[in-house]
């Protein structure tokens, strides 16, 4: 088992949210997630195949079926930019270009070579009145002119 | 007991019966992808849509109890567009490749097209890409492009094999059927999930592009792999020898029978039938010489005749039918006979798979003709512990004991070692073996005569639980090679002791005049599912349906 005893807990604590142990599935493995370098290694799948009581398969269908699962090694920072209508419409695809170039990365879905960075696409995040956004880390940041990707991104360690 | 009207016909059926089982019961068939009655129920294809009264919306006919004074209409226009949506929908990302596909002639995306489609592409987009040819195992291939992700495989190993090798990763037109990272599909039910795939995605390996499906016959038998006896469908080209590098056997299906297989098969039992094609006797042999059937069945029947009964000796076997072993039983009466032998117990399961690997040792068992189960599982059905072993026989001809050894079908050089085995040979005065396939024992005979595999004769076998099954007749055997039980009636014409029966539904009713525990029964009662002996612990959950 390579999940930290601490983790373990917490989980054991969150499964009694729900009626069905294996209900609390997904947000286990966000917090694998975070917690775990940011992407789901297949040992961690395993781990929480065993912990929920499934078939490995089953937990490795459920963390592919939500892009965001990452399956693959993510770089240090991940820069998420919605591409849904109102977004695309005020100029997502510049914050994209942008984004790419500053962060180095080829293109969404990837990591930058120096793995700081691993930028990605994102469904709509409810953030329609000040499109475009993207969401760095978790925070969003709104209303944006290309520009503003070089100040945010920079400010970055 | 709820009623419920579909397409106008009234039917009382037990509460949580399913709308598409109540109308399986009324001879409607609702057309299915993901739905299987030895499977969970998901769902998912939606291709069964009906129309429900007071109901605003299609509802799946296979996730639906059905509820008192419930009408449903399969046919109309509510459901007719339903479907032909949902098919829609199914082929919009599939590649249409039927021209090389082998399921191709047996596919239900074709089959429910032609009968609930028809309607006019409006797809122009470009399909989506996936892998074309994805080795799962040792026997099944995957096609992700043609897989309309009903799951039906996945459920399969995961509540039949808990093995849980399949499953569905990643979403929507991405959406592909594949096995989890690094492993492989090789349980020992592997191939039933090409049997259960309604559509191209699995394959089997063993068949693939060796014969398209409009040119298999298919009769039914019964696996002779173990003392199951899994009820199965055999696919075989006969008048096309440049297809499937000359064999007759194809494939082989599972057939349902809920008493004995269910749906379902084991592989082994599956691929084991290549020896019917392969190493086949097929001329009779004396010390190696051509020769024929009446120099021997004449030489046999002298060597019986002017022997004392006592100095004749028989080692049968437990892959003969029911038939013969009762006509040897009976032509050699006052012999040394026994259909037992020494053999290592094989592998087995808790579920389809048994250790003995003869498919009628309770067969011999009931005739008198083998030992009781050590360990008896059966209730104590048939068996007495005075019968001979073959080894005893075994022994007995090599202390210069017997005239005349017939043995059927064994290796005595595997089952007893070289030595035995041409001391054997030596001091009997006659020895006769008949089989199947070339083994170190034909090399010893005096007379080798080439009989019937199992699929080329009628007969019985009776499966460990005590069910008999008729193993029925795929195809006649090779040109020269004669059923054993044909060669056993002309023996006993020869050597004065005739039968009255000439095939083997005639020396079946003799065999159940004769024994208690067959008595009443007739291929025709036994039909295609089989029917328990008399005092068999063997389930009875259908009614066996007459053969045609």
């Amino acid at each position: 088992m390579a999940l930290p005893d601490e983790l373990l807990a917490e989980l054991d604590e969150l499964i009694l949210n729900y009626p069905d142990r294996r209900a609390g599935l997904i947000p286990a493995l966000h917090r694998c997630q975070e917690e775990l370098g940011g992407w789901l290694s297949p040992e961690i799948l395993e781990d929480c195949a065993e912990y929920f009581d499934m078939e490995p398969v089953e937990v490795y269908g459920v963390a592919s079926f939500y892009p965001m699962f990452h399956l693959k090694p993510v770089g240090k920072h991940v820069v998420g930019v919605c591409r849904n209508v109102s977004c695309e419409l005020r100029g997502a695809s510049d914050i994209t270009s942008r984004v790419c170039r500053v962060t180095g990365a080829q293109a969404p879905g990837r990591n930058s070579t120096d793995m700081r960075f691993y930028v990605e696409h994102l469904e709509c995040q409810g953030a329609c009145a000040d499109a475009p956004m993207i969401v760095v880390d978790g925070v969003y940041h709104e209303n944006l002119e290309p520009d503003d990707v070089d100040t945010i991104l920079g400010e970055l360690s | 007991m709820p009623d419920v009207i579909i397409d106008g016909q009234e039917v009382s059926v037990p509460r949580g019966t399913t709308v598409i089982q109540a109308a399986e019961q009324l001879g409607i068939f609702i057309p299915r992808y993901c739905y299987h009655p030895g499977l969970s129920t998901a769902g998912n294809c939606r291709i069964c849509l009906v129309e429900v009264e007071k109901n605003p919306k299609l509802q799946v006919a296979c996730n639906l109890p059905v509820t008192d004074g419930m009408v449903v209409h399969t046919r109309g226009e509510a459901a007719e567009d339903g479907r032909r949506a949902v098919l829609e929908f199914l082929l919009a990302n599939h590649p249409l490749d039927c021209p090389v596909c082998d399921q191709s002639g047996e596919c239900d995306l074709q089959n429910f097209y032609m009968k609930f489609g028809l309607y006019d592409p409006r797809f122009h987009e470009h399909k989506v890409k996936k892998k074309k040819a994805v080795q799962l195992g040792p026997h099944v291939m995957l096609d992700q492009e043609r897989c309309i992700l009903c799951s039906r495989c996945v459920r399969f190993t995961e509540e039949i094999t808990e093995t849980g090798e399949l499953g569905i990763f990643n979403r929507g037109d991405r959406a592909e059927l594949a096995i989890y990272p690094g492993g492989v599909l090789d349980n020992p039910y592997s191939t039933n999930v090409v049997d259960i795939c309604p559509v191209g995605a699995l394959t089997e390996r063993e068949s693939r592009f060796k014969v398209r499906v409009w040119y298999l016959s298919s009769a039914p038998t019964v696996c002779n792999g173990c003392s199951r006896g899994c009820n199965m469908d055999m696919h075989f080209v006969l008048d096309r020898p440049h297809l499937n590098d000359g064999r007759r056997v194809v494939r082989v299906k599972p057939r349902h029978n809920p008493d004995v297989n269910q749906w379902w098969l084991c592989d082994a039992g599956r691929y084991g039938l290549g020896w019917i094609d392969e190493g086949r006797l097929g001329e009779v042999r004396e010390r190696g010489a051509t020769s024929t059937w009446d120099a021997a069945l004449a030489a046999i029947a002298r060597a019986m005749q002017e022997s004392d009964r006592s100095r004749v000796g028989v080692i049968a076997s437990a892959q003969l039918t029911c038939e013969e072993l009762f006509l040897i039983r009976e032509i050699f009466d006052g012999a040394r006979v026994s259909a037992a032998v020494p053999e290592e117990p094989g592998a087995c399961d808790d579920f389809l798979v048994e250790s003995d690997k003869n498919p009628n040792t309770q067969g011999a068992r009931l005739l008198g003709m083998a030992g009781p189960v050590i360990g008896d599982t059966t209730g104590g059905l048939g068996g007495s512990a005075d019968v001979p072993d073959g080894q005893a026989i075994a022994q007995a001809a090599r202390s210069g004991e017997l005239d005349v050894l017939w043995v059927f079908g064994h290796d005595l050089v595997e089952l007893f070692g070289a030595e035995s085995a041409h001391e054997i040979a030596q001091n009997v005065g006659l020895l006769v073996f008949s089989g199947t396939n070339e083994n170190a024992t034909v090399e010893l005979a005096q007379w080798v005569v080439p009989t019937a595999a199992y699929l080329e004769k009628d007969g019985t076998f009776v499966n460990c639980e005590g069910r008999v099954q008729r193993i029925g007749r795929v195809f006649a055997p090779p040109a020269g090679v004669r059923e054993d039980w044909s060669v056993l009636l002309e023996l006993a014409e020869r050597s004065g002791r005739p039968r009255d029966s000439h095939e083997p539904r005639t020396i079946f009713a003799a065999l159940a005049a004769a024994e208690a525990a067959f008595a009443g029964l007739t291929y025709e009662s036994i039909g295609t599912l089989g029917a328990p002996v008399a005092g068999s612990a063997a389930r009875v959950m259908s009614k066996a349906e007459p053969t045609p």
